[in-house]
């Protein structure tokens, strides 16, 4: 049988498409990050990304209609906490094919979006869309248990 | 990092009380630091002996089974065991299970001395 | 896995949860019902209350329903309604509740007298709660249903 390990730990949350709910995932996120040892400072940096992104998916991706989900997968592995969020795509925005470099991100997409995605950028260790199969526009960010002393603050 | 390991306890004592503290959370993780911190106090011949609770926001059956195991453990050894610290909703949970009559709650530390003061004075 | 939610309550508004059955994250579903608790105005006991119900209700699908293995998932709903908030925790059903087991009357004397000084969550849980209901999941698993009323 599965072995139970920090390494493999992972969890789901679906949340209602509506502005205010960010503020729970921030917490449920949270909780499921301090299980994983990520330390406080960061913990707060991981809530703001995370508010963000789900307010980025509620606005630009679900275009704020009423009726759709937000997902959000938090997986750990090689000692990064990974987190998606998931819209359903009633606006495309996510390049196709190959992911952007971080420099496109934070400059290309920065700008066509305010601030959201630039703060989350400045945040975590690594973001941007990946492509995904079905509908919907999958965000991923990623913050490093420990921090490459280059990304320290 | 263990990420289990959320409760610290430790021991010392005043006023001719055995006080273990109990910083963190009371689940089933807690099992053998309480019961060793109690064996340490009562080889070391405690008659009074005070958990006090310290920012234990989370306290569940698992850990309540753990006391009423201590509680056990007071009776059969003629001891006398209170209680400190406990938010209102977990001294709520106390009186609930039944364990308040068998350990006396008292808000804080402080109170709880002069609880065993007047105990040992009667 | 939306599509549980959507059968169910279609028309309100749901957060689920999906949760590694590895104790320790049942403090995932508590503060994630605690934070949806506060917001929709709750008092802080009742919060409390609400939080050492899922708990117990969480670690019972951990524990018994899926026998640790991390790999099986716990799933939490939050339902908020206008008076109420609901509260479905279920798990994959490796082992069945047997439902004697779901109205117990535990005492504390007599747990001196046993080994195992344990059993007081479901207790607790119905306790603290205002409506629990001991079910079996769409899944096939065991499933609770656990509400707290908003008070005026």
């Amino acid at each position: 049988m599965s072995t139970p390990s920090p390494t493999q730990m992972s969890m789901e949350l679906t949340l209602p498409s509506e502005l205010g709910y960010e503020v729970i995932a921030r917490d449920a996120v949270a909780a499921f990050a301090r299980r994983l040892g990520i330390s406080p400072d960061r913990l707060e940096d991981l809530k703001t990304a995370l508010s963000e992104a789900c307010i980025n998916a509620i606005e630009h991706g679900n275009l704020l209609k009423p009726g759709l989900r937000v997902q959000i997968f938090c997986r750990f592995e090689e000692e990064q906490l990974i987190i998606e969020v998931v819209d359903q795509g009633v606006n495309a925005f996510a390049p196709k094919g190959e992911p952007l470099s971080i420099t496109e991100k934070i400059a290309g997409l920065g700008s066509l979006r305010g601030m959201g995605l630039m703060l989350i950028s400045q945040l975590c260790d690594e973001a941007g869309f990946v492509p995904r199969h079905g509908t919907g526009n999958c965000f991923r960010f990623a913050f490093y248990r420990r921090p490459t002393p280059a990304l320290q603050r | 990092m263990m990420l289990e390991d959320e409760l610290t306890v430790s021991t010392r004592e005043r006023d001719g009380v055995a006080i273990i503290d109990l910083f963190g959370d009371v689940t089933t993780f807690a099992e053998e630091k309480i019961n060793g911190a109690y064996r340490e106090v009562t080889n070391k011949g405690a008659r009074f002996v005070l958990l006090n609770f310290r920012q234990n926001d989370y306290i569940n059956s698992a850990g309540i089974a753990i006391l009423i195991g201590i509680v056990t453990e007071v009776n059969r050894n003629n001891q006398k065991l209170a209680v400190s610290g406990l938010s209102q909703h977990f001294q709520k949970i106390f009186r609930m299970v039944g364990l308040a009559q068998y350990a006396e709650i008292y808000q804080d530390e402080e109170e709880a001395l002069a609880g065993f003061r007047r105990l040992a004075a009667a | 896995m939306s599509d549980d939610t959507t059968r169910r309550e279609p028309v309100e508004k749901v957060i689920e949860l999906r949760l590694p059955s590895k104790l320790g994250y049942e403090r995932v579903a508590m503060d994630t019902a605690s934070s949806l608790a506060r917001r929709m105005g709750f008092h802080a006991d009742r919060v409390e209350s609400l939080k050492t119900a899922i708990s117990e209700a969480v670690t019972n699908a951990i524990e018994h329903g899926n026998q640790h293995d991390a790999a099986m998932k716990v799933v939490v709903l939050l339902t908020a309604r206008a008076d109420e908030l609901i509260v479905h925790v279920a798990d994959q059903g490796r082992k069945q509740l047997d439902q004697e087991c779901t109205t117990p009357e535990p005492k504390i004397e007599d747990a001196f007298e046993r080994e195992d000084k344990g059993g007081w969550g479901i207790w607790l849980i119905r306790e603290l709660m205002d409506e629990v209901e001991f079910t079996t999941a769409p899944s096939g698993g065991n499933q609770v249903r656990m509400v707290i009323h908003l008070e005026q």
